[in-house]
């Protein structure tokens, strides 16, 4: 590998990129302008949106009902109608026959109704009641300009009081408040570009990224000019090398660009909607911290897009297969959107999120070297990672040839009539979901025990069994219902408790890194609280799970995904984490899926995931039940979590208890 | 030279089993020779030569290229290799000589050198009118004399060219034999491939029947003819396809 073949394979491919117009335009001009154009026309629309409302005005009909009248009720009455002739582009006139009418015809906007009243002490008092519809944005600015004229009216009213009084009117202001902000310009610029900032950079930087990415490789293979490249004498790493270092350059400039332009127009829209100017600079030192941490991120993406360029075909499944990743990076980049959340050492180490995190923190100059470094080793531990999957994918024939291999595609065709396709069994996968997310929803919202019971029979197992008579299948074969030889189903017990008890402890630390909200605890630890008995408490949340959901996900759906084994038990696992319908317990549950999918392939029989899942889900209920028993309590840290040394004792014994059921499953030698 | 001994080739299908698109297949093609490899589409043509041109690694046997192997010594096989084959693409956004120099410098060329040969083989193939144009604006034949460069911008003793006629019109591919016998006036090993039983008859020395992977026979045209008792080319070819058909059929029974 030189790095001098590489530089050429670069300089290349950035000059036909600069040739590109697109490209430039996407790159370059866009942010340039888009800047500029989103702020000021965004300005200038509420600006004047605001001006034209004002400037309509406001027709303001006045009722006059006081059934008592003197001097001084009918000075105030005339001085209330003052104040509101007084407003700017108001009309106020007295009430018209039909007042009715005009008001639903919204001729009139307000109606103000004076009349006399009785406080709490009997005392009396004036009622001014001010009717409109809270729902227009014009009529809620008419009212906040009647509140006002109102007020002012009152206070004047008072002052009379007072005075007629011979009192001092100030005798009742006893305190002023007077807001002393402390926060620099600098500061309150960061908090407000902290928000959005991060999440524009992170979305700018994939979707720039993915554009050329997708050109570079799957391009080449689309123009066929890849074959020419690889029999050049150019290595796979040296082209590897140059189009990663393209993607990687085009996507900083693209950040630069980005980041320049907006703090430019940042300034220039501050400096005209009048806010203070006087010595506010933006920070330029937070600026190019960002611009550091962003670089192994630019890196990061640009590895992980170049590698799908490489497996893809085409440009447009290039695209596709992008999509994932830019969704992914988004969401994960929306959580500076997040008031409450800062990074930590924790939060630093998980991608995206870090930076993002970071960027807020740096935008209020708040933030610890640590975090940054964390921040910029995580990435480009991952940078590397990726960075040597692309080399590698870059050698592997099958994938960047996959286009030639035309027996395949007959075969897949071939595959697709067949019911067991990955198409199908998304579909089945959508309606079992939407079924269980409307009636087992209710059901359960109904009565927690029954609806779990009929969740788990008709809308989990019925419709698999149903499914399979239709298609006249055999339930035996097809869901691997078959009996497991002793010494599997001997150390399946180990597995499940030492599996069970690990994945807890990653429960627990994904808690501390994302605190579950304090009423989804509550929500959960509701089903172990139900006034039934312990018997059926274990019937619904142990037995029926581990029948039920092992035939839909490892005896039906496992089926639907592809001749190999581990990609059928990845995506089942997947589904089996998207079927709880819950965010915090996707990762948990996503791992038990796995372990319970190789389970059953493994050993062929779909017993021992039963079995397992069954032991899983009865522990947990074991331990709530239980936790302040003396022979449990030592083991765990609170009412449902075990300690730490517990894990350290259960990692040993599901690595040997998986390595015994790995060896006594091995499939036998024909001799 | 070229020098092929018992290679083996095989793609994974969805099914699990393999697919072999090159069986055992021995050749040897010399300087100063035109070897062709014949056969109809899928017959392993092409994926023999992607195995020379160090694109596709083989399951077994040895290729080697001046006698560099194949599978150890990519670097040096490319560098002594020239390809070209009928439906490369070009940079559409870069002009010939910018293409011409990005090629030449990968090879390891020096500027000067490259700048050299570039005027040397526009004159030659009549392209100094279009050599600074962006290349999405050039005609097929244009096209195929920019790859015609591009490929010998390292002067490689082995030529290979993978269909290097299909798809274009008659005066280009008649550009491109003239090329292809060039290069065997110059003295370099060329090796090419075709399912055009004309144009084997009217290049090559040496023929290499190939079909479903397997080498049905190989020789002259004349010991070809001579071995067959026919003197059309599509006749001998079709001549041992039966031939290698009813040897199957013969295993099969004796089986």
């Amino acid at each position: 590998m030189s790095f001098k073949k590489a530089l050429i394979v670069y300089r290349k491919e950035l000059l036909e990129l600069l040739r590109d117009r697109r490209t430039l335009f996407a790159t370059v001009v866009l942010p340039v302008i888009m800047y500029p154009l989103l702020f000021m026309g965004f300005s200038a629309i509420m600006s004047r949106q605001a001006g034209v409302l004002e400037k309509r005005g406001a027709t303001v009909a006045w009722v006059d009902s006081l059934s008592i009248r003197n001097a001084d009720s009918g000075s105030f009455s005339k001085s209330i109608q003052d104040n509101l002739a007084k407003l700017e582009y108001f009309t106020v006139v007295p009430a018209p026959k039909a007042l009715k009418q005009l008001y639903a015809e919204e001729e009139i906007q307000a109606i103000v109704t004076l009349s006399d009243s009785l406080s709490k002490q009997g005392l009396a008092t004036y009622k001014l009641q001010v009717q409109y519809d809270a729902s227009g944005e014009r009529e809620r600015m008419i009212y906040g300009k009647i509140e006002k004229a109102l007020l002012a009216t009152e206070k004047a009213e008072i002052n009379r009081r007072l005075v007629t009084l011979k009192v001092n009117p100030e005798l009742i202001k006893p305190m002023v408040i007077v807001p002393r902000d402390t926060s620099t310009a600098e500061k309150k610029m960061g908090s407000f570009l902290g928000m959005f900032l991060p999440y524009i950079m992170i979305l700018t930087l994939v979707a720039g990224a993915a554009t050329i990415a997708a050109d570079l490789v799957a391009g080449e293979k689309e123009r066929r000019t890849l074959e020419t490249l690889l029999v050049s004498s150019a290595s796979r790493s040296e082209i590897v090398w140059g189009k990663y270092l393209t993607i990687f350059t085009m996507a900083m400039v693209n950040v630069t660009i980005n980041l320049v332009s907006l703090s430019f127009s940042l300034r220039f829209l501050m400096s005209q909607s009048g806010l203070e100017t006087q010595g506010l600079q933006l920070p330029i030192s937070a600026f190019l911290i960002l611009l550091l941490a962003m670089v192994p991120l630019a890196s990061l993406f640009a590895a992980l897009l170049l590698s799908i360029s490489t497996f893809s075909r085409n440009m447009k499944e290039a695209r596709t297969y992008e999509q994932p990743i830019m969704m992914v990076s988004m969401l994960l980049g929306m959580i500076s959107f997040v008031p409450s959340i800062e990074i930590n050492n924790l939060l630093a180490l998980v991608p995206v999120v870090n930076i993002s995190l970071l960027f807020k923190a740096v935008m209020i100059n708040e933030y610890a070297l640590s975090h940054l470094l964390l921040t910029i080793g995580t990435t480009l531990v991952l940078d590397a990672i990726a960075i040597w999957a692309t080399v590698k994918l870059f050698n592997t024939e099958s994938v960047l040839f996959r286009s030639e291999d035309d027996s395949n595609v007959k075969i897949s065709r071939a595959n697709k009539r067949s019911f067991f396709n990955p198409f199908y069994g998304l579909v089945y996968f959508a309606i079992a979901v939407l079924a269980l997310f409307y009636l087992g929803g209710k059901w359960q919202a109904a009565n927690l025990v029954r609806g779990l019971q009929m969740t788990e029979l008709a809308l989990i197992l019925l419709p698999v069994l149903i499914v399979l008579r239709l298609l006249k299948l055999k339930p035996k074969e097809t869901l691997r219902l078959k009996l497991p030889r002793l010494q599997e189903v001997a150390l399946v017990p180990f597995i499940a408790v030492s599996a069970a008890v690990l994945v807890t402890l990653a429960a627990q630390l994904i808690n501390a890194v994302f605190p579950f909200p304090p009423e989804y605890m509550e929500s959960m630890s509701k089903i172990f609280q139900q006034d039934v008995s312990l018997g059926m408490m274990f019937l619904v949340i142990a037995i029926l799970p581990g029948i039920c959901e092992e035939v839909l996900f490892r005896g039906f759906l496992i089926r639907f995904f592809g001749d190999k084994a581990r990609n059928a038990v990845i995506i089942s696992a997947l589904l089996f984490a998207i079927f709880h319908l819950d965010p915090f317990r996707f990762l948990p549950v996503f791992l038990l899926g796995l372990l319970l999918g190789y389970l059953t392939v493994r050993s062929g029989s779909i017993i021992n995931s039963m079995l397992s899942h069954a032991i899983n889900n009865g522990l947990a209920l074991l331990v709530v039940t239980y936790a302040s028993q003396p022979w449990l309590k030592p083991l765990l840290q609170d009412a449902e979590n075990f300690k730490l040394w517990v894990g350290l004792l259960a990692l040993p014994v599901l690595a040997t208890s998986l390595w015994m059921f790995h060896k006594v499953t091995a499939p036998k030698e024909l001799n | 030279m070229i020098a092929v001994q018992a290679l083996v080739k095989e793609f994974p299908k969805k099914d699990g089993t393999t697919f072999r698109a090159v069986d055992e297949v021995s050749f040897e093609a010399a300087h100063g020779e035109i070897v062709c490899l014949l056969g109809v589409n899928g017959a392993g043509k092409t994926t023999t030569m992607r195995i020379l041109s160090t694109v596709f690694k083989p399951q077994s046997g040895k290729a080697s290229i001046e006698g560099f192997d194949v599978l150890t010594q990519g670097d040096q096989v490319r560098r002594n290799l020239g390809f070209l084959s009928g439906d490369t693409g070009l940079y559409a956004r870069l002009t010939p000589r910018e293409f011409i120099h990005y090629f030449g410098r990968l090879y390891g060329v020096q500027d000067n050198a490259i700048k050299r040969r570039i005027e040397e083989m526009s004159a030659l193939l009549d392209m100094r009118e279009f050599l600074d144009k962006k290349m999405e604006f050039l005609s097929t034949g244009m096209k195929q004399k920019v790859s015609i460069v591009r490929s010998i911008i390292h002067d490689p003793p082995v030529m290979i060219f993978d269909e290097p006629t299909a798809g274009l019109d008659i005066l280009t591919a008649r550009n491109i034999i003239a090329f292809i016998r060039d290069c065997k006036q110059r003295g370099k090993c060329v090796l090419f491939s075709t399912h055009i039983m004309r144009e084997a008859e009217r290049l090559a020395d040496r023929v290499i029947m190939i079909h479903q992977g397997r080498i049905l026979t190989q020789g002259s045209l004349p010991s070809l003819r001579e071995e067959s008792g026919l003197t059309d080319l599509d006749d001998i070819f079709v001549y041992y396809v039966n031939q290698a058909s009813a040897d199957a059929k013969v295993e099969a029974h004796e089986f």
